[in-house]
């Protein structure tokens, strides 16, 4: 279980990101965070895993204040945590499999993390995960290589190596075709009902949320206007999440 | 559709297309031939008679370069002074890439504070400055003459070259993919070498194997005003002392003979490494 209690955050004195955050995020469901452009969906989603430093709150995961934690803990709570990106973040040059073995590297020790030591039963699990992934025959291809969704799915391996309780999804598909927008969130579902885990994933797309996300929390200027299961999404609830600020509005008249 | 009408041009009577850049080079060309011709016409040539001279410098490059030798030294002693320059060349470069990486860690501006990035780079930019002959005369002074001073020289400005070369390439590697592993709780060291160091190895490769051929040159050089007893110290005693032309021509020859073969050598390792990219 994550929870994440009155978070705040503010890049410069004028203006809060973030106003008293708190939301919860259960393992098996699918929770995703929607709001407009600017509203703070990636503040919250980089504080989860301390990525951003924010201002004050707690972030509780298992009982646990990520935000507590000294510098090894916070690296054995982040091995813990999952992350899939937009861009996918793969080191290009590297396989398939490569990539994949990366999710290991934190549970090593300096040494043998520089080596690249892995065990045969590790690189048999990578192999596996890439398979489920339906990525088999592409485990020694270079991943700069592979298309955008291919290597969305490199990212999901990745993130499954570290045997996560969680997984962030930083706009997963922002930069995929419809097909592979479709995969990627079939994976993802089917991964937090699987394997009980939590998944937190920001979304632009509304229409995608509404399909997949068990829980949905909306958030308009750092402040959530809307935490609730799917189903209690209204027509006005979603012109609260999506109203845009007053100054916006006047330009907008304006033009 | 609506025709514009326009006005005929009026051109001015007489056309010029001496532009004002183009009055500016043919006055500095006129002046620099008329100098050139004054130079010549004024020249204290001591005797020395432009014809019988020129004929002396084809017969000169005719003995270097058609008739070369090997002179007073033999075939195995230069062979072995050639070998000397290569080595020189190669362990200068092995140690200074070595050095070079560990340094450009903390000249990287994504791997170190900015404090630290700067000052590294400020200090290499100093090292560079000063030429690699004088380095390795700094050092002779400290060592003595001789080739551990060509080696700890020429290693030196090695170094303040790479560490250059390496942090700006590590630089280039994006900064999410070294995030993307940051987060999932990996220590340094291993971003290092597997996420930065796989990314950046085809720039390595080819920055170092630049270095080789650079340092190769230079330990010629410097063999000549370190005594390191290489192959420029005997291409320094046959031009200089011996005057010994069959044997400047050859050694010309084989200096000539490991340029390409380095080229060579160049060329197959980028397209190796290009095909994997």
């Amino acid at each position: 279980m994550l929870k994440v209690i009155d978070l705040d955050k503010s890049y410069n004195r004028q203006k809060q990101s973030l106003k008293a955050v708190s939301f919860t995020a259960k393992p098996g469901e699918v929770t995703a965070i929607i709001g407009p452009s600017g509203a703070g969906k990636t503040t919250i989603l980089r504080s989860v895993n301390q990525l951003i430093k924010d201002d004050a709150g707690q972030i509780l995961l298992d009982d646990e204040d990520i935000r507590q934690a000294n510098k090894s803990d916070l690296r054995r709570i982040r091995h813990h945590i999952g992350m899939i990106f937009q861009n996918y973040n793969l080191i290009g040059p590297l396989t398939a499999l490569e990539n994949v073995l990366h999710g290991r590297l934190g549970a090593k020790s300096t040494f043998a993390g520089m080596l690249g030591l892995y065990s045969a039963t590790e690189k048999n699990e990578a192999a596996k995960l890439l398979q489920d992934v339906g990525l088999a025959d592409f485990a020694l291809q270079r991943c700069d290589q592979l298309s955008g969704g291919q290597q969305q799915r490199v990212g999901i391996a990745r993130a499954l190596m570290q045997h996560p309780k969680m997984i962030l999804c930083d706009e997963p598909i922002a930069s995929l075709d419809p097909k592979s927008t479709k995969l990627v969130m079939d994976i993802l579902r089917e991964l937090a009902q699987s394997k009980q885990l939590i998944i937190l994933i920001n979304l632009h797309q509304l229409d995608i949320a509404q399909t997949y996300a068990d829980h949905i929390v909306g958030i308009n200027q750092g402040t959530i206007v809307f935490e609730g299961p799917e189903r209690a999404l209204t027509p006005e609830k979603l012109q609260a999440i999506y109203r845009q600020p007053e100054t916006k509005a006047v330009t907008a008249d304006a033009n | 559709m609506k025709t514009v009408k326009q006005a005929p041009i009026s051109l001015p009577p007489k056309l010029s297309l001496l532009t004002r850049p183009r009055r500016i080079l043919r006055t500095v060309l006129g002046g620099l031939t008329l100098i050139t011709l004054y130079a010549l016409l004024t020249l204290n040539t001591a005797g020395l008679k432009i014809s019988s001279a020129m004929s002396s410098l084809g017969n000169n490059l005719n003995i270097m370069f058609l008739h070369p030798g090997v002179g007073q030294d033999t075939w195995s002693l230069l062979l072995r002074a050639l070998v000397t320059s290569i080595s020189l060349g190669l362990l200068t470069t092995i140690l200074g890439a070595l050095f070079a990486f560990f340094i450009a860690m903390g000249a990287a501006r994504n791997l170190a504070p900015a404090w630290l990035a700067n000052t590294i780079k400020a200090a290499m930019a100093f090292i560079r400055a000063i030429p690699t002959i004088l380095w390795v005369l700094i050092y002779s002074v400290v060592m003595g003459l001789g080739a551990s001073a060509a080696v700890v020289g020429l290693t030196f400005h090695s170094i303040a070259y790479l560490v250059k070369a390496y942090s700006e390439s590590i630089e280039a590697t994006p900064a999410e993919t070294i995030e993307a592993l940051k987060a999932s709780g990996v220590r340094f060291w291993p971003i290092v070498f597997q996420a930065i160091l796989p990314s950046i190895i085809p720039a390595l490769l080819s920055w170092t194997f630049i270095r080789f051929e650079i340092n190769f040159a230079n330990a010629v050089a410097v063999g000549a005003a370190a005594g390191a007893n290489d192959i420029g110290y005997y291409l320094f005693m046959a031009s200089g002392f011996y005057f010994n032309f069959h044997e400047v021509g050859l050694i010309v020859y084989l200096l000539l003979a490991v340029a390409v073969v380095l080229e060579i050598i160049s060329i197959q390792l980028r397209g190796h490494y290009l095909k994997q990219n």
